[in-house]
């Protein structure tokens, strides 16, 4: 990966600058590009803060004030290669999901919030995935999966495994 | 005009001024508490403290209808037939939440805190808050965080007003600092390797309502209740700041801005903030002395007074070197002095210090490239009293070529101001008197060196960029052996009794026509010779900016 | 069970209900094109304020009279924002109309847009929807093919682009000027108003937000009419001139503990207890409710007694909640422990709490820390009315915070200790026999432990 002098790739200046058109100020494009960031880097470094606000025409503290107010962004350690959401709001919880998410930390290895130490995933909590129709429910990376049970959590682990084993992750 | 009532109190605003509740409860002496809200920063209106209760009075009827919802005072302005409450019991108890809230998680540290005095949420929870403390988490630690090389951040003080954020946003437009996080995680914080490191940083500390934000410079080295703050104006620019000067028996602890609409607002620069290390600074000249063969021996005041004018005039053709550092007063009574002993002598500017170019900021604020206080003040005097307004090279090739015998010098200048071979053309002359407050090449040619005083040692009056004039009075005494410039022209002129620098600009006031309006009481804030000249001009007095040439009598 | 037809998810059970040929094929842009032919924007809005469409988000505010809050004449740009962060516990009926049916979302938004001449659209969208995310972007760019977007629309000289703009996990962005900061790349802190949005909102301009279902209603009434939409509901209650009425169809989401959770497509006034008995097919493991979530947890409880309560958006304020809100209705059996609802409600909250407003910050996070200390066996009887108080402090007083967040807070914490105090007492007493009489302060925690 080329990285130019901003720490964004030049693909990702690329990417951001093609952001610009949508809006009348530079600084809107920050939450895309913050998406973007973390899409191609797992993470957004302190060098593409850096990065971001030279790009859009801020100052680094006015970068880092957005990306650290919504919970979804990663500064210093990476994301694992499947970022896992389990809800626990009223009607995943109401419906067994705290204990799924127990279980599935312990099937891991992990505590919400952390990532499995060779990196393969990164379990989180949500507050309500909008799902409550298929309570409880799981987001992992693009996909909703439904009405969780024991069962269906230890087939997906099954599969992170096997798909990390045979190399099918995108990046492994 | 707009008639409310706050507090059964009425009060009528013209149309013209814009004034949220808070500023028009003011009026009417009725204090509403807030945090958050500063007039010099974008209205927020977060912390909820300033809610009051509002309604309408029917114009016709005199029926007043309260609505059901609390309003923020900060951002509702006032309107025709508004009625406001600011001590129902609703507004009482919002406010003692809000109290209750901001100290769930604060460490309560006031024996440690350097705010402990001139705190908000001290006294808000006096005086709004409750006696009883119900929360379950009791922090007794307060983390602290450098936030830059001059101001350090008590983490768990913090209120989240973010009146610090918007000034960096607004006012220096440095934007260093930022809210990190949501919820009860936020915090103040810069990001790495970006401080807060701006020239008006400093003003972060004062717009803090609580002990968050600390002044390194300051921190732990005073308590508050145990200083006097003086009202008095900045001398580091032209710019002219309005300023109190806070000091605990002849030491000063702190420089604050204070609040003037015509010159600095609400802010000042911490070029000025910080300047009154010099005042304190042990190499500072602190004894008369004087020339006996090739050194400089002590003089006490009384044998110089004695002497000093007769050996002055004794070595006419007289110069003077006005500084501009100098008051209007010290200025008036040196050139009085001067052409007393000598009608002809020579009235020069000092050398006027100059950095860079104006540094201006997007929330208007503005240092001055000329770093002194009283370039237009002491310009107007000299040229009055000398018909023109001579500078400093003038002297030099006066003194070159050999014209002048006796030179009597003002310094006054915080840094050092000539170097040797400049000094070095006064070499030769009958007499060079020179009052300053470091040693320098040419107090060390001088036939007598004379301690002078720091501007917060001073009394009298400044005229910054703007015309503004302010007068202030000393704030500190000065170490014992200076005698400050006004004080001892005064005393040089024969007159008696203390100096009183009032009286002097009294007479500037009557005799030159630029400082008329100096005649009346000077309001705090200062008053401006330029726009009251042009207020004049269609009067009889046509002298306005024109030079009269008048003899000192 | 009413043999009323759904109107708003008609569409989504066909196959491939998300491309643009089956909507056109089931009618889709015909109004449309009927309105750019033959009304004016000032029409539209007209009838919109006519029908007495209130938004589907949560405030319920008269969705034509927002509208006409816009200056008149302005020179533009006008904004408009589609509100598709739908991140209140408990719903999800946009998920589904943007995944199966999102060119019904799009007619709506550019209907509305032509009534408030606004010439650009961003919809929010929450990042847990990535199924919407693609369905969108797909049915834009569909539209941009067929000239529904772009320059000229239809041959018309109103031009229109839609960008989706994509959340990043924070409930706060579903308030509107949290969402108008959000766009703009700032934190998403609500702006005090006023100004108010349509006056000065999105980038300082004039900017409308509305609510994804408030959208789709939208085309329906230009397509079916004024009459059809006052046809359905609940007309406002004559004795009361503040009642703006309920009128037209309205989606319910389903969920909790009931054996058929789903959306279902009701007119405005539906029976809690028969939404869930007759459409829900009642309660799961045959059990009975104990209590029903109205409309998304902020809505606060109602009791098995409020069953009978009408799900309009006057009904749920009769019995003591916010209002309808989402129309979220999450049911509760009766083994469900309501300490656990009040827990799991503080903690979202305090989670979301934009950090803001003194109030919301630190009386959320008080009162999950007082929960936390309950739920660990450590609670007292005057806890309960220490978290009444705090509830009042954050959103039952009237104007106390910036935004409706804390009033979300609040209202599960007062309906819960109001209709089951004695659950909650006896939950304390059993799990503290020895301390539950205690009063004064809680031990000293170091905030380093907490934080």
């Amino acid at each position: 990966m080329s990285t130019t002098r901003r720490g964004l790739s030049e693909r990702l200046v690329e990417e951001i600058e093609g952001l610009l058109p949508r809006y009348p100020t530079r600084r809107a494009a920050l939450l895309p590009a913050l998406h973007l960031v973390q899409e191609e880097l797992g993470r957004v470094p302190h060098e593409a803060v850096v990065g971001l606000a030279e790009l859009l025409g801020l100052k680094p503290a006015e970068v880092e004030d957005t990306l650290t107010f919504y919970g979804f962004f990663r500064q210093d350690e990476p994301l694992g290669r499947v970022r896992v959401w389990v809800c626990r709001s009223l009607s995943c919880s109401c419906r067994g999901g705290e204990e799924l998410l127990e279980y599935l930390g312990q099937k891991l290895g992990i505590r919400p919030g952390q990532t499995t130490p060779d990196g393969r995933v990164t379990l989180e909590v949500a507050e309500c995935l909008g799902a409550c129709d298929y309570a409880p429910a799981m987001l992992a990376d693009g996909t909703l999966h439904k009405n969780l049970t024991k069962g269906k959590i230890d087939a997906f682990v099954e599969s992170i495994r096997q798909d990390a084993s045979s190399g099918g992750l995108p990046g492994a | 005009m707009a008639t409310i009532i706050i507090d059964g109190r009425e009060i009528e605003v013209p149309d013209h001024e814009r004034l949220n509740l808070i500023e028009a409860a003011r009026r009417v002496g009725v204090e509403i508490p807030h945090y958050c809200w500063h007039p010099g920063l974008s209205v927020v209106g977060s912390c909820r403290m300033c809610l009051v209760e509002i309604g309408r009075r029917d114009p016709a009827t005199g029926q007043v209808q309260m609505m059901p919802k609390l309003m923020p005072a900060c951002n509702t302005p006032i309107q025709d037939g508004m009625v406001v409450v600011t001590d129902s019991p609703k507004v009482r108890r919002a406010r003692a939440m809000v109290e209750e809230d901001l100290l769930l998680r604060h460490p309560v540290d006031c024996p440690i805190c350097d705010k402990a005095g001139e705190c908000r949420l001290q006294d808000y929870h006096f005086r709004y808050g409750q006696p009883e403390r119900r929360g379950d988490v009791r922090p007794f630690s307060s983390r602290r965080q450098e936030l830059g090389p001059r101001i350090t951040l008590f983490v768990d003080r913090c209120i989240l007003c973010t009146r610090c954020v918007r000034f960096t946003r607004e006012v220096s437009g440095t934007a260093e600092l930022m809210v990190r996080a949501r919820g009860t995680h936020e915090q103040i914080d810069v990001v790495d390797g970006f401080p807060l490191d701006n020239k008006l940083a400093g003003n972060v500390v004062d717009l803090c309502p609580v002990g968050a934000l600390g002044d390194k410079d300051f921190l732990y080295r005073q308590r508050v209740w145990f200083m006097r703050s003086h009202a008095s104006v900045c001398t580091r620019c032209a710019a002219g700041c309005s300023i109190w000067v806070d000091e605990n028996q002849d030491r000063i602890y702190r420089v604050r801005p204070r609040e003037n609409p015509q010159v600095n607002r609400w802010w000042i620069c911490d070029d000025g903030r910080y300047d009154y290390h010099h005042v304190h600074d042990p190499r500072r000249l602190v004894a008369p002395v004087c020339r006996e063969g090739s050194g400089l021996v002590p003089i006490d005041w009384p044998e110089l007074l004695g002497r000093l004018s007769d050996q002055l005039a004794r070595a006419r053709p007289l110069a003077a070197v006005f500084s501009p550092f100098l008051t209007v007063e010290e200025a008036y009574l040196l050139a009085r002095y001067i052409r007393g002993l000598d009608p002809e002598a020579l009235l020069v500017l000092g050398p006027i210090p100059r950095e860079g170019e104006d540094e201006r900021f997007p929330g208007g604020f503005t240092i001055a490239a000329e770093k002194c206080p009283n370039r237009r003040g002491v310009e107007k005097v000299v040229a009055h009293m000398a018909g023109e307004v001579a500078v400093f090279e003038r002297l030099l090739s006066e003194l070159d070529g050999g014209t002048i015998r006796g030179v009597w010098v003002s310094g006054g200048y915080r840094q050092e101001w000539i170097d040797a071979t400049t000094a070095a053309r006064f070499d030769g002359l009958q007499q060079l008197v020179v009052q300053d407050l470091f040693p320098s090449p040419l107090t060390e040619r001088a036939t007598y060196a004379l301690p002078g005083a720091a501007a917060a040692e001073r009394d009298g009056s400044y005229v910054n960029r703007t015309d503004q004039l302010q007068s202030v009075s000393w704030a500190v005494r000065p170490p014992s052996g200076v005698r400050p410039e006004g004080s001892l022209l005064w005393a040089l002129l024969g007159r008696q009794r203390l100096y009183d620098a009032r009286a002097v600009l009294r007479e500037v006031a009557a005799e030159i026509g630029h400082f008329h309006v100096a005649a009346e009481p000077i309001p705090e804030v200062g008053v401006n010779l330029k726009v009251n000249l042009l207020a004049r001009s269609e009067g009889p007095a046509g002298e306005a900016e024109g030079v009269r040439q008048t003899r000192p009598s | 069970m009413s043999d009323y037809q759904p109107v708003l998810l008609a569409n989504i059970h066909r196959e491939d209900s998300h491309k643009l040929a089956v909507y056109e094929a089931a009618g889709g842009y015909r109004a449309l094109r009927k309105t750019l032919r033959e009304k004016s924007p000032q029409e539209v809005v007209g009838i919109v304020r006519a029908s007495g469409l209130r938004g589907r988000g949560g405030a319920a505010f008269p969705t034509g009279l927002k509208w006409s809050f816009l200056p008149e004449g302005h020179p533009g740009p006008i904004y408009f924002c589609v509100n598709a962060d739908e991140s209140e516990p408990g719903t999800f009926c946009n998920r589904v109309q943007m995944e199966h049916d999102p060119h019904q979302v799009l007619e709506g938004t550019i209907l509305s847009c032509y009534a408030t001449r606004a010439s650009t659209a961003y919809i929010y969208l929450r990042y847990e929807y990535p199924l919407a995310y693609r369905r969108l972007q797909d049915a834009i760019a569909e539209c941009y093919e067929a000239g529904y977007l772009g320059k000229n629309i239809l041959g018309s000289d109103f031009s229109l682009d839609i960008h989706i703009h994509r959340g990043a996990g924070a409930y706060i962005c579903g308030e509107e000027t949290g969402l108008i900061e959000s766009i703009e790349g700032k934190r998403a802190w609500p702006r005090i108003k006023p100004p108010f949005p349509a006056v000065e909102g999105l980038f300082r301009k004039p900017t409308v937000v509305n609510n994804v279902e408030t959208l789709t209603c939208v085309v329906h009434i230009l397509d079916r009419g004024v009459e059809w939409f006052q046809s359905l509901g609940v007309p406002p209650d004559p004795d009361n001139p503040r009642d703006a009425g309920s009128y037209g169809p309205k989606l319910y989401g389903l969920s909790g503990h009931v054996n058929r959770p789903g959306v279902y497509e009701l007119p405005l006034g539906v029976r809690c207890g028969e939404l869930i008995e007759e459409y829900g097919g009642g309660v799961w493991k045959g059990r009975r409710a104990k209590a029903v979530v109205p409309g998304g947890v902020s809505t606060g409880l109602m009791s098995q007694s409020e069953l009978d309560t009408p799900l309009d958006f006057a009904g749920p304020v009769s019995v003591g909640c916010l209002g309808l809100g989402t129309a979220g209705v999450v049911v509760l059996d009766e083994t469900y422990p309501i300490i656990d609802f009040l827990y799991n409600s503080c903690r979202f909250f305090a989670h979301e709490s934009c950090g803001q407003c003194t109030p919301c910050r630190e009386g959320t996070r008080w009162a999950l820390r007082i929960l936390e200390r309950i739920k660990g066996g450590r609670g007292r009887l005057g806890d309960l009315d220490l978290l009444a108080e705090i509830g009042e402090g954050i959103g039952i007083i009237p104007g106390t915070t910036i935004c409706g967040l804390a009033d979300g807070a609040a209202w599960p914490i007062k309906t819960a200790l109001r209709k089951f105090r004695d659950e909650l007492e006896d939950y304390i007493r059993r799990t503290n026999p020895t301390g539950y009489m205690a009063t004064g302060p809680a031990e000293a925690v170091d905030v380093a432990e907490v934080a």
